[in-house]
């Protein structure tokens, strides 16, 4: 891991380059990267250039945020005004949005080169990166594997140096997950840190918005920039306080290491965090051990409370306002369920319907409640368990990438894929994901750490420490090739 | 448990979904799967004599309402740019004869 941002924002400043010279470069590897991996499904390179100049400026006029004239990738469930989102769904085919999303608004306002929007699994429901209706994203560390998802197209953006950094959202994972299977950094802040303003709802209580770069130095960076009090969102909180500049500053640090977020691990997995565990001791942390029983029931009140409320932010597609309309209807009635029933794909459909049949009459009370009593056992025993230390230290995912196709013949083991992540969500907590190991067959394996609601920039100290000592210097797998 | 193919219809119908009689089948299958995922949550959980109001929670403390201010809204023309529209509304079949 090392910061891609900060020789970047060096050079522009130095005048080493321009921001049209560095847009133009990033243009062209991704045509010559993208034909393979899919990572970007609209691009906007004249509006790149366009931006690109303007950024040229502000920079020369001096005093220019740290992210004029980069460029980046947004996910597609994100809302930039006039260019398309789509959710990578036919749904949203053709959809331009007429507002911009906060995030979007903050990296515009700070001169930032919009390059495109990334693939994604269908209104970021999955965990593979295949399930959009622009063909599947690709591993770029293999060709044979996924990205991971939902936000698989950022995580293969940055991953095959098409992007220097790129947003996602993360529900239950989707930021993690993928960054964990392409072998980079994705960061998840606390709920309500980044305005959910413009970011398409999946689930509203879960959904938040994150990063995915090459260091935890660039995430901090982009964080920083994203981040903010927003009356637009009834959820956003105020920035999280605390020391900025980070320094990896782990003596005496109290790590955490929860059984239950080891559970179903590959062996693999479990020895490259317990690895990382040991490392951080060596430098001075203390380690508690601890088990945290409420965590056994996450997974599934996380599918049934993201479901739920999937189910009602879902019934706003009904073809009369945006998105796509069926043609060959008898009423407005029909014309609705024509239009549902083509443009959803067959995963948001089950989930649609698996939300309907938990707050259903009926059903509410053994699914939809049990799930609510759940989610507030988490977060209880998690509000315990940071009074006692000061970040957790988990696996990202209980196992490395999968191959492509994997997830249509085992959709149960592609849920559970999601146990170490959703806790985080469940409880709004803050979290990143970096990568610590490698199996057998190369691919990346992700150490997660998790802090309290808030204590966004402890979580980024921690994981600093990693970068600042290159403790996982044999992880790297990236082309290094950012040759100014 | 087993979920059947008359009540996948009935949350079609909630869902404003509709199935093919060739794609019910796999769809019963893999939601039934599902909601076997979902029970899980069944297996030994308190607290069942509170209230909903009581186990979503309060309102988040920190976070506020914005003021009450009437703020500009968007204009019409940009509104109906996405949707099958006629003189800056909405256009759907007729449903009034």
């Amino acid at each position: 891991m090392k910061s891609v941002l900060l020789p970047l924002a060096s050079a522009l400043r130095s005048g080493e380059i321009t921001s049209v010279s560095l847009t133009e470069k990033y243009i062209a590897r991704i045509e010559e990267k993208n034909p393979q991996i899919n990572a970007f499904i609209h691009n906007c390179f004249d509006y790149a250039l366009e931006s690109a100049e303007r950024a040229d400026k502000l920079i020369k006029g001096g005093n220019a945020p740290i992210l004029a004239g980069i460029p980046f990738g947004i996910k597609d469930n994100i809302c930039t005004k006039g260019l398309p989102t789509t959710c990578c769904s036919r749904i949203l085919e053709n959809f331009k949005p007429i507002y911009d999303a906060a995030a979007w608004e903050k990296l515009k306002a700070a001169g930032a080169v919009l390059l495109g929007k990334t693939n994604m699994d269908e209104f970021a429901m999955g965990s593979t990166g295949e399930r959009s209706v622009y063909g599947p994203c690709v591993n770029p560390l293999n060709g044979e594997k996924v990205t991971g998802g939902s936000s698989g197209g950022s995580a293969a953006a940055v991953c095959a140096r098409m992007a220097p950094y790129a947003i996602g959202s993360d529900t239950g994972g989707s930021v993690r997950q993928p960054a964990s299977f392409c072998g980079v950094v994705g960061f998840k802040p606390s709920y309500g840190a980044v305005s959910r303003y413009g970011l398409i709802a999946y689930g509203s209580s879960l959904d938040c918005i994150g990063t995915l770069t090459s260091s935890v130095s660039d995430a901090a960076i982009v964080f920083d920039g994203i981040r903010g009090r927003d009356d637009r969102d009834r959820t956003s909180i105020p920035s999280p306080t605390g020391k900025k500049e980070l320094k990896g500053d782990i003596k005496g640090l109290k790590i955490g290491v929860a059984e239950e977020l080891f559970e179903g691990c590959s062996s693999e997995v479990a020895d490259a965090v317990k690895e990382a565990v040991k490392l951080y001791e060596s430098a001075g942390a203390k380690i508690i051990k601890m088990s945290i029983p409420a965590l056994t029931l996450a997974l599934p009140a996380y599918y049934i409370i993201a479901c739920a409320e999937a189910s009602s932010n879902l019934g706003r597609y009904d073809g009369i306002r945006y998105g796509y309309r069926a043609s060959g209807y008898s009423g407005v009635d029909d014309m609705v369920i024509k239009t549902r029933s083509q443009g959803f794909g067959d995963e948001v459909k089950k989930r649609i319907m698996l939300g309907t049949y938990v707050l259903s009459s009926g059903y509410f009370d053994a699914y939809y409640k049990k799930a609510c009593i759940v989610r507030n056992n988490i977060k209880a025993e998690l509000e315990k368990v940071f009074g006692q230390c000061d970040v957790l230290f988990a696996p990202t995912a209980p196992k490395t990438a999968f191959p492509r196709g994997y997830a249509s013949t085992n959709p149960l083991e592609t849920y559970s894929a999601d146990m170490c992540t959703v806790p985080v969500n469940i409880a709004g907590l803050s979290a990143i994901s970096i990568p610590c190991g490698a199996d057998k067959e190369g691919m990346p394996i992700g150490l997660q750490i998790i802090g309290a609601r808030g204590a966004d920039l402890t979580v980024l100290d921690c994981a600093y420490f990693a970068e600042r000592e290159n403790a996982f210097a044999h992880c790297d797998k990236g082309e290094d090739d950012y040759e100014l | 448990m087993a979920i059947s193919e008359e009540e996948i219809k009935w949350l079609a119908r909630l869902s404003k979904l509709d199935f093919e009689e060739g794609e019910l089948e796999s769809f019963t299958r893999g939601l039934d799967e599902i909601i076997g995922f979902a029970d899980r949550i069944n297996s030994d959980v308190a607290g069942d004599t509170q209230s909903i109001r009581e186990v979503e929670g309060e309102c988040d403390a920190l976070s506020a309402l914005r003021p009450d201010v009437v703020t500009p809204s968007s204009p019409n023309e940009e509104i109906t740019s996405n949707a099958v529209s006629e003189r800056g509304c909405f256009s759907v079949r007729r449903v009034v004869k």
